[in-house]
């Protein structure tokens, strides 16, 4: 019951988090709940993959974006929106941004700890780690939107489409 | 070539070089803003050409054997899906029930002369999401009230900095540089100071730029991709330094 109420309170911030942040983006008002439905999917089946199923973040998030694409993509059907419009938003609570900015500080003290070995070492590891991580990451998340559309380029395309 | 010709050629340039730069200019990703702007082209039995570089684009029109060019320039706008999702839909209108230039013209103008979202709706909305965040990184409750307010008070100042036409990038650290240090208030409470300070800053971070970097390097526009990249790691260079410097006040260290 525990588990069932953690996944449905990270749902539900996720959901909180994808609107807020797509709000910055001016998205059209009608698109707010397929934003806040595709984050909290996405993102509270990342927390289950992580947490419970045990899968790193870089493959949980690329499992949690393909299902923000694909859902996208059934959804523009209905809502008429271009696949990216609901799902960059949804996509954007996954964004790596504490590793991101991790990977700059881990270069200033890189730089700062020329003269110590040992520390040396310790921040070139940690650049290397938050980096590659966000990277891949980013790249995943990115993933997420680009499948959809290149497997069915068709339907992709044609989302905006209205029958006049 | 005839005058009329020659005149309706000229104007249908202008219009799209008008509405690749309001596509391009407001976040959409490259391949989207090619097969818009072919389709609406083609919509006016136009031939168009594009070659798309991240801050201009040449744009060259054909009527049978007549041509003509323009080189576009991409303004820096507010990233809009609106505009990503309506423009599209006016391609294919225009595409699908051969409306004239003017007509695309007053519905295109229509589109993009819409009032935006209300500002203080989406900075409560924006404080929210930054707040969630604190509360999906494991922080308490008293953190992310601090990190509400903290970005509340940093979205306000990066509007009075934009307004005032400060440098974008500088804008972006002091931004981080004030959410933090409010945010750090959190270290005089038993409470998780921590994520408070570093949970902050991110609705600062770049998600859309660095998303759709991704979408056109993966679609084969490398350098567009690159470009956008490039334009998201300079923000987030601006919000490590902006938190670096209270970091070093607060904690005397950066990790």
């Amino acid at each position: 019951m525990i588990i069932i109420w953690k996944i449905i309170q990270d749902a539900l911030f996720a959901a909180i988090a994808g609107m807020g942040f797509g709000a910055i983006s001016n998205p059209p008002l009608k698109a707010f709940p397929y934003i806040a439905l595709l984050a909290a999917t996405g993102h509270s089946f990342r927390y289950t993959l992580m947490e419970y199923v045990g899968i790193d973040i870089a493959l949980a998030s690329l499992a949690a974006s393909l299902l923000i694409g694909f859902g996208s993509l059934w959804l523009g059907g209905k809502s008429k929106y271009p696949i990216t419009v609901p799902a960059i938003p949804a996509l954007l609570p996954m964004v790596p941004g504490k590793l991101a900015y991790n990977t700059v500080f881990s270069i200033i003290m890189f730089l700062q700890t020329i003269n110590v070995p040992e520390e040396h070492g310790k921040y070139l590891y940690m650049l290397m780690d938050n980096g590659f991580l966000s990277l891949t990451i980013i790249f995943f998340l990115a993933l997420g939107v680009a499948v959809p559309i290149a497997i069915f380029p068709k339907k992709a395309y044609s989302l905006t489409r209205r029958r006049f | 070539m005839p005058e009329k010709e020659d005149k309706s050629l000229e104007d249908a340039t202008l219009f799209m070089s008008e509405y690749i730069a309001t596509l391009m200019g407001s976040g959409v990703h490259t391949s989207r803003v090619v097969r818009n702007s072919r389709r609406m082209a083609e919509s006016l039995g136009l031939e168009m050409q594009l070659s798309v570089f991240h801050r201009t684009v040449i744009l060259n029109m054909e009527k049978g054997c007549y041509s003509s060019s323009k080189i576009v320039e991409v303004p820096t706008l507010p990233i809009n899906f609106r505009y990503n999702s309506e423009l599209s839909g006016l391609s294919w209108e225009a595409f699908d029930r051969r409306l004239p230039l003017e007509e695309i013209r007053s519905k295109y103008e229509k589109i993009v002369s819409a009032a935006p979202l209300n500002h203080n709706i989406v900075m409560l909305m924006a404080a929210s999401a930054n707040a969630s965040f604190c509360r999906l990184f494991s922080g308490d409750w008293l953190s992310t009230l601090i990190v509400f307010i903290a970005a509340i008070v940093g979205f306000r100042v990066r509007r009075i900095l934009t307004r005032r036409h400060t440098d974008f990038h500088l804008t972006i650290l002091s931004s981080a540089f004030l959410v933090s240090l409010i945010a750090s208030s959190s270290l005089l409470f038993n409470t998780t100071a921590d994520i408070a300070i570093t949970t902050s800053v991110l609705y600062l971070i770049p998600g859309v730029p660095l998303i759709n970097g991704v979408i056109d390097i993966v679609e084969g526009y490398i350098l567009c991709g690159f470009a956008r990249l490039t334009k998201a790691m300079l923000i987030i260079f601006c919000i490590a330094i902006g938190l670096s410097l209270t970091l070093w006040i607060v904690k005397n260290g950066l990790i």
